[in-house]
């Protein structure tokens, strides 16, 4: 009886585990992307995953960080234990309170800490910060697992093997590393594990163009899920049960499962040559899988790092791009213009060339991050249609710093069946019917562009009564929002998972090709027009690769894929003559009319003092008041 | 090389100086840009700033979900260690492995699987529609953040109380029930009390981790609920006050400190019995 309840005990806890798991492990070979329903077997996502250089890239990186920094943090922390046994009982205490400082502090502590360590230092975040902090929060692990046996160890052991001739060396390896080898096994094992795992520590010290999987499936995740991540995820688990199975099976060999005694001068277990042959084969592979696909030990020379906004270019571009100069393209996304100043500030050469907006391109002029354009470098610029090098002049006076990219409004996008009455106003965003239903953006300017506009207020007010009954009404409506997302709402409304949503109308032709049930609207009260464009930072490395890519951008032929991978507005005309679908060419939502144009303004910035106002007010509406 | 001052110190200093540099510095710079303000000046304003309602909200509910989750961890974790324990010379190994093998998946795939389950369009609600039951809706929730943090973190939970439950000598509970203790009374006075530091080390794992989460809370929280990992990871990616993040960092060091006295304390008492 008892053991029928310990069973059905351990079984629900077991399915609390893994049901999760097997379920990322089902979706892997859903034909259909939804995750409500079964769209028949499929190995595309595998196939899909294996194309991804990407995510492979990630991988590597990982595996690479994990294996350098365990093999450092193993010899430094062994060394240290051996250290540490001849110093006074008090500095002992003292350093191993040191080595309890990262295992007990907050992870988002020691990331930052070290964050702002290697900003002081001006070390160059990437690959080697990684490294470096890995190292660091492994070496206690290994220094907790190894010191406890290295107190059980009798000196006199060694002092004997020494009376006896040896060398120092040879007497340690032959009299006491044996009887340390279990702890330093499982403190790599620890560090191992942890290096794998860490997310946090990780996205604090990684910098641009460098991902390990964790900070790589964050902004995967933070995009709408792709099911290639469960593709990875069924490989990743199946791996750990194969060597943790193909262990245990050599440890139910070697130790015929007698219960192990401590004792001094036994040798729990000794690693035979095979074992020794199998650990050395992994390393090898893992790290020949890393020069392979890493990013790790890349050329440096001729290498452009592009910092734009999530999906917007088709990939297929930056091969092309890539094949034609043999420039070695970097490339990142980042999810808002205010995540993207803040890379920047943080470290002002991470990036080459950048894709930001209006308002955020004055502010970078504004504060001499940005360089002038060589515009002999960038003769196809003649394709951009001469208005909107003149709506351009609102935030670069010359046209001096910026090439218009793309272009629109912003509005609501909402779905036929789940909205009954005409989307004509912001003020449906309020609507206690649509509670639960309604995706906000998740970005400062136009979460707040919607409550300002919808009380008949300037969409660049700074004043501060204004701001504030407009964080109110934003705090208000907060219940009745799903979520604040970005590029999530894309997948989200096609997904039938909310009513409405407020969106950029670069989304809407995609949206609607996957699922005709969307309309968009711009609202009465007016909207924002915005314009992206490409931008060269002050102190890019290679700003000559950086005027080809924009140049690159500007061809019509290339304007026009990325029209068609990404369906935002191109203000390229010679692009969008070259559009065959006549629907798309006419769109009233790409190219929207004179009258909707006038009920929308740009964008413009507001200064440190306004930026620091917003800031203050958006954080208040996200906690809620 | 035991009783060489000399060789200890040489084979321990490349640790110390790495621990200097990794992890003594960066703390001090966290102390520096925490009390400064963006001119270089001293200034409290920093860490005072914890007491605005927008902060002192968000640090109120980690500390709200953080603890629920610990305490349902707890709860979930300790029959768990007893059964595993009790079991241990049977099945070694293999049982108890399967209850951690979750932590080699990595974290934020463990979080992405509940919140492919809890979507409205989700899993649960698909099977839920398909058997005709009305629909749930967790996702976004507070409630979505606490079964997200028990998820990631029970396995730290599990670990350290399994431990110290197998590493008590069977004679000791024998001994208690030959002199009379029900298994109830046997429990509270002696399985309990010496599994003390393994309850007190898988809180710590717990709570700590919990409080300070920010990726939790992005994901399964819709970037709608705030909790003070999130605040101070936007003053760094986000708003760019680098002092203030820092200041409310150190608030949370406090946080961390209180929990390493009080788990100092009552491992004292742990012994004492």
């Amino acid at each position: 009886m008892r053991s029928r309840i310990e069973k059905i005990y351990m079984g629900i806890i077991l399915v609390f585990m893994y049901a999760p798991i097997a379920t990322l492990i089902v979706l892997s070979f859903n034909g259909s992307k939804s995750r409500a329903r079964w769209g028949g077997f499929t190995f595309k996502w595998y196939i899909n995953l294996f194309g991804d250089d990407k995510i492979l890239n990630a991988l590597a990186n990982t595996l690479i960080i994990a294996l350098i920094s365990t093999v450092v943090a193993t010899i430094i922390g062994t060394l240290t234990c051996v250290g540490l046994m001849g110093l006074k009982r008090r500095s002992r205490a003292f350093i191993m309170g040191i080595t309890n400082i990262p295992m007990i502090n907050a992870d988002i502590v020691t990331g930052i800490s070290l964050m702002l360590l290697f900003k002081v230092l001006r070390f160059g975040t990437g690959f080697v910060t990684v490294l470096l902090a890995h190292v660091t929060f492994n070496i206690p692990y290994v220094l907790l697992a190894v010191m406890p046996r290295m107190k059980t160890i009798n000196p006199n052991v060694y002092e004997a093997a020494l009376d006896l001739g040896a060398e120092p060396f040879y007497a340690f390896r032959k009299s006491v590393l044996p009887d340390l080898m279990p702890a330093v096994l499982s403190g790599a094992l620890m560090a191992f594990t942890m290096s794998l795992d860490d997310f946090i520590i990780t996205y604090f010290t990684k910098g641009s163009g460098f991902d390990t999987l964790s900070t790589k499936i964050y902004n995967e995740v933070k995009r709408g899920i792709q099911p290639e991540i469960y593709a990875l995820s069924s490989i990743i688990f199946v791996v750990v049960i194969v060597l943790l199975v193909t262990s245990s099976m050599i440890k139910g060999r070697q130790g015929t499962g007698a219960k192990k005694k401590v004792s001094l001068y036994k040798v729990e277990k000794k690693i035979t040559s095979g074992q020794a042959f199998a650990i050395g084969a992994v390393t090898v592979f893992i790290i020949m899988l890393g020069l392979y696909f890493g990013g790790v030990f890349a050329r440096k020379s001729n290498q452009l790092f592009v910092y734009n906004a999530g999906e917007y270019i088709d990939p297929k571009v930056i091969d092309m791009f890539e094949a034609e100069t043999g420039i070695d393209v970097i490339y990142d996304e980042f999810e808002t213009l205010e995540i993207m100043y803040a890379k920047m500030v943080q470290d002002d050469s991470a990036y080459d060339v950048i894709c930001p907006s209006d308002y955020m391109i004055a502010k970078m002029i504004d504060n001499g991050m940005l360089r002038e354009l060589d515009l002999d470098a960038i003769p196809n610029r003649k394709y951009i249609g001469e208005q909107y090098l003149e709506s351009a002049k609102s935030f670069d006076p010359e046209n001096k710093y910026s090439v218009p990219y793309c272009w629109g409004t912003v509005g609501i996008l909402y779905n036929k069946n789940m909205v009954e009455e005409p989307v004509t106003s912001w003020d449906i965003l309020w609507n206690k019917k649509y509670a639960g239903q309604i995706l906000m953006q998740d970005s400062i300017r136009d979460a707040f562009m919607v409550a300002e506009k919808r009380r008949g207020y300037s969409l660049n007010t700074t004043d501060p009564d204004e701001l504030s009954k407009a964080a109110d009404d934003l705090i208000a409506q907060r219940p009745l929002v799903q979520a604040y997302v970005i590029d999530q709402a894309r997948d989200k409304m096609i997904g039938g998972e909310a009513a409405l949503a407020v969106i950029y109308s670069g989304e809407v032709i995609y949206t609607q090709r996957e699922n005709p049930d969307l309309a968009y609207s711009v609202p009465d009260e007016g909207s924002n027009v915005w314009i992206d464009g490409w931008v060269v930072t002050k102190h890019a490395r290679n700003p000559e690769a950086a005027m080809k890519w924009i140049d690159f951008l500007c061809r019509p032929e290339i304007a026009l894929m990325n029209f068609d991978f990404i369906t935002y507005s191109s203000p390229n005309t010679a692009a969008r003559e070259l559009i065959e679908d006549e629907a798309i060419r006419n769109s009233e939502v790409a190219f929207p009319s004179e009258e909707v144009l006038e009920r929308c303004d740009t964008y413009s910035y507001l200064g440190e003092d306004g930026d620091a106002l917003y800031n203050d007010m958006w954080k208040k509406v996200k906690s809620g008041g | 090389m035991f009783n060489s001052r000399k060789t200890s110190r040489l084979l321990a200093s490349p640790y110390i100086a790495w621990a200097m540099i990794f992890i003594i510095v960066p703390l001090g710079m966290i102390l520096f840009y925490g009390l400064t303000d963006e001119s270089g000046a001293f200034t409290f304003a920093n860490i005072a700033a914890i007491a605005e309602p927008v902060h002192l909200r968000s640090l109120i509910l980690a500390l709200i979900l953080s603890v629920i989750s610990t305490v349902i961890c707890f709860f979930l974790a300790y029959p768990l260690g007893m059964i595993l324990a009790r079991n241990k010379l049977s099945s070694q190994g293999i049982i108890t492995t399967l209850f951690i093998l979750p932590m080699w998946m990595n974290f934020l795939l463990r979080t992405l699987a509940w919140m492919t389950l809890l979507e409205n369009k989700g899993v649960i609600n698909g099977v839920l529609d398909f058997i005709g039951l009305p629909e749930i809706n967790v996702i976004n929730t507070p409630g979505a953040i606490v079964l997200g943090m028990v998820y990631n973190f029970l396995p730290f939970m599990i670990l350290p109380i399994y431990n110290s439950l197998s590493s008590i000598d069977d004679n000791v509970i024998n001994a208690a029930r030959d002199l009379g203790a029900d298994a109830v009374q046997t429990f509270f006075k002696v399985t309990l009390p010496l599994t003390v530091p393994g309850i007190i080390s898988g809180i710590t794992m717990v709570f700590i981790p919990a409080l300070t989460t920010f990726a939790i809370s992005t994901m399964l929280g819709g970037s709608k609920i705030l909790l003070i990992g999130n605040i101070i990871e936007q003053e760094f990616t986000l708003s760019y006050d680098w002092n203030l993040g820092a200041g409310l960092s150190i608030v949370l060091m406090v946080f961390i400190v209180i929990n390493m006295v009080v788990s100092a304390l009552s491992d004292k008492k742990g012994e004492d019995r």
